[in-house]
């Protein structure tokens, strides 16, 4: 049984990233893998036992009200320590950094579990995004952006894939990855147009390597999308 | 092109010709501005009709809510008549300051277009900004929905009315403080700043048929609208106040509300190819979650048009707030430009679909049943549901 644990969705969800949740369920029931999902609201104590932690994207207050909340708790940071997976969208994914701007542009603490600082781009970044993944992914990231971050990836980070098409970490970078955590700016939801990376996430919950299954409607969409940015 | 496409063109020109066309032409007759996430077409048109019972009235009738589609309607109408005007969120600061309303009614705020609105939070922002000193004006206001009660409590003057609330999920956190806003029953408020539901004036019950106001004096208004759900009641009871702001019989209002059948096509019934359907404007989750209640009962087949322009909002991943999960039981035909889009989100709710570029061609591979319908409902994203208009008024 995996132990999918829903990290503040109503604070963190603004822009369909809850998809996640439901992808992460679908891929495991394909896979055949158990999953119980232990939704987390604002306020509430996070488990720290989980398997695997998805936080969404969100507006700026709510980022600086989950990051406090989360730093708070700790629970987060202890459990990526000893290795539980953690996945995160936008605000979600700015805020496992060492620091992320608030509502003012004031640089506010992250979680510090990921080796990334952001700070703001001249011009929000709203459109599709597409990137060339990189090891242990081998299909063509896509997505929609919609944020103003500019996040700086320090050495003990690697980028999830070099951007073809869109902004994503403004340097001609896309997400970030670290031992069992993966930030990114792609909503879309992310793991329902890339369904290679929650079978990445899930493989990680279970200790061993999921082969991929695919799935028609879902090649058919990155198909289309990816004709639309690239061609 | 369509009519509203060419307001939008003719608008363009004006301003051009005349920058402060807006402010020239609105000069002291603008009665109520209207706007809203959810609603703001239907409302503006039963403040209109309300409204003429003070005499002449002039409106949009396209939906043109931007500053083309006012300047096209200033300068188009009667140049006595009084105006009722419906404005998009982003475009209202700039309208309400050349147009100097008497009334404006806010009606609620939740995700939409989200591509060109920025988020909830920055719109109620720039609400705010813009009534801070609106001496001139009285606002009507949603007191379910904590963001525009947030933009709209230190306005001179605003009157409180309790229309309700459907979808949250865009105001689960205080704007002043950034804490997760507690629920109880019809009220709501901040347990770290205090923040919280105004005590309204004017309240709606809604009876699971009709509406019925009640103001401050204890006297009620029954609203037996032919506009159907307790959505199209919110509506009216913020239009039924607004009129009162005006100096207008509320009675009256509401006699006159209840003559409005159909507003800029939604509910319509049309034909299109070989299909009879009724047309569902679905254009964001809010929208979405009171529809569902709209539809006929599973296993009645639906079509489900999803298209991403511009006035669709270019990013369609708030499908992905939409309960879909409501619609199992039954087979959904997804198409419009983002059938694909559609086709995932349906996969991973559970629903039974098929992908079909026209399901008006003959011979398309419909769902069983869905011909034999006297009526399918269809519901359409913003420029999904115009297409399907125009293409029924040609036929």
């Amino acid at each position: 049984m995996i132990t999918l644990v829903s990290i503040y969705p109503t604070l963190l969800g603004t822009y369909g990233d809850g998809g996640n949740v439901m992808a992460l369920k679908h891929r495991a029931e394909l896979q055949g893998l158990d999953v119980e999902v232990v939704t987390v609201e604002s306020g509430e104590a996070v488990p720290e036992s989980g398997d695997l932690y998805v936080m969404g994207g969100g507006e700026d207050s709510a980022q600086t009200a989950a990051s406090n909340a989360l730093r708070a708790g700790g629970a987060v940071k202890r459990a990526a320590e000893r290795g539980a997976a953690v996945f995160a969208i936008c605000a979600g994914y700015q805020l496992l950094g060492e620091y992320f701007p608030d509502a003012t542009s004031t640089p506010t603490p992250g979680l510090g579990i990921l080796d990334v600082r952001t700070d703001r781009l001249p011009k929000r970044a709203v459109g599709e995004l597409a990137a060339t993944a990189r090891d242990p992914l081998d299909q063509v990231l896509t997505g929609y952006e919609n944020h103003a971050g500019a996040t700086h990836l320090g050495p003990d980070a690697t980028p999830l894939g070099m951007v073809k098409a869109g902004i994503g970490n403004g340097d001609g970078s896309e997400g970030a990855l670290s031992g069992h955590i993966v930030g990114t700016y792609l909503h879309g939801p992310c793991l329902a147009r890339n369904p290679q990376i929650a079978d990445l996430l899930l493989g990680w919950a279970v200790g061993r390597e999921l082969p991929f299954i695919e799935e028609p409607e879902v090649t058919a969409l990155r198909e289309e999308r990816l004709r639309t940015v690239l061609d | 092109m369509g009519r509203g496409e060419g307001m939008v063109i003719g608008g363009r020109v004006i301003m051009r010709l005349s920058p402060n066309a807006i402010r020239d032409l609105a000069r002291g007759r603008v009665a109520a501005l209207v706007s809203a996430t959810n609603g703001k077409t239907s409302t503006t048109r039963l403040l209109a009709t309300a409204v003429e019972q003070a005499g002449p009235v002039i409106s949009q009738h396209t939906g043109a809510n931007m500053t083309s589609g006012v300047v096209v309607t200033l300068a188009t109408g009667d140049p006595d008549a009084t105006a009722v005007l419906e404005v998009d969120e982003a475009y209202l600061p700039q309208i309400f300051q050349a147009t100097a309303p008497r009334v404006i009614l806010l009606g609620n705020l939740s995700r939409d277009q989200l591509d060109r609105m920025n988020e909830v939070a920055m719109v109620a922002r720039r609400w705010r900004e813009m009534l801070i000193g609106a001496e001139q004006t009285t606002v009507v206001a949603n007191a379910d929905d904590p963001s525009i009660v947030w933009a709209a409590r230190h306005a001179p003057h605003v009157i409180w009315v309790a229309a309700g609330q459907v979808w949250t999920a865009d105001s689960a956190v205080c704007l002043d403080c950034g804490a997760l806003l507690r629920r109880d029953g019809d009220e709501w408020g901040c347990p770290q700043c205090g923040f919280a539901r105004p005590t309204p004036e004017w309240t709606l019950e809604w009876t699971g048929e009709h509406g019925i106001v009640q103001g401050p004096d204890g006297a009620t208004y029954d609203l037996h609208l032919q506009l159907p759900g307790r959505f199209n009641a919110a509506n009216g009871a913020l239009a039924l106040v607004a009129t009162v702001a005006l100096g207008l019989d509320p009675g009256e209002s509401a006699r006159r509300m209840a003559t409005v059948q159909s507003v800029s096509g939604r509910y319509a019934v049309v034909r299109v190819g070989e299909l009879t359907i009724r047309l569902l404007l679905a254009k964001n989750p809010a929208g979405w979650t009171e529809l569902v209640d709209v539809m006929p009962p599973a296993p009645t087949p639906v079509i489900v048009t999803i298209n991403s322009n511009a006035a669709d909002g270019r990013d369609p991943s708030w499908l992905w707030d939409v309960p879909f999960e409501r619609l199992r039981g039954r087979t959904v035909v997804a198409t419009g430009d983002r059938r694909r889009d559609l086709a995932v989100r349906l996969l991973h709710a559970g629903v039974d679909h098929v992908v079909i570029e026209d399901p008006y061609a003959p011979g398309a591979p419909l769902p069983d049943g869905m011909r034999d319908l006297d009526v399918v409902d269809c519901a359409a994203t913003y420029t999904a549901f115009h297409r399907l208009r125009t293409t029924a008024e040609q036929q």
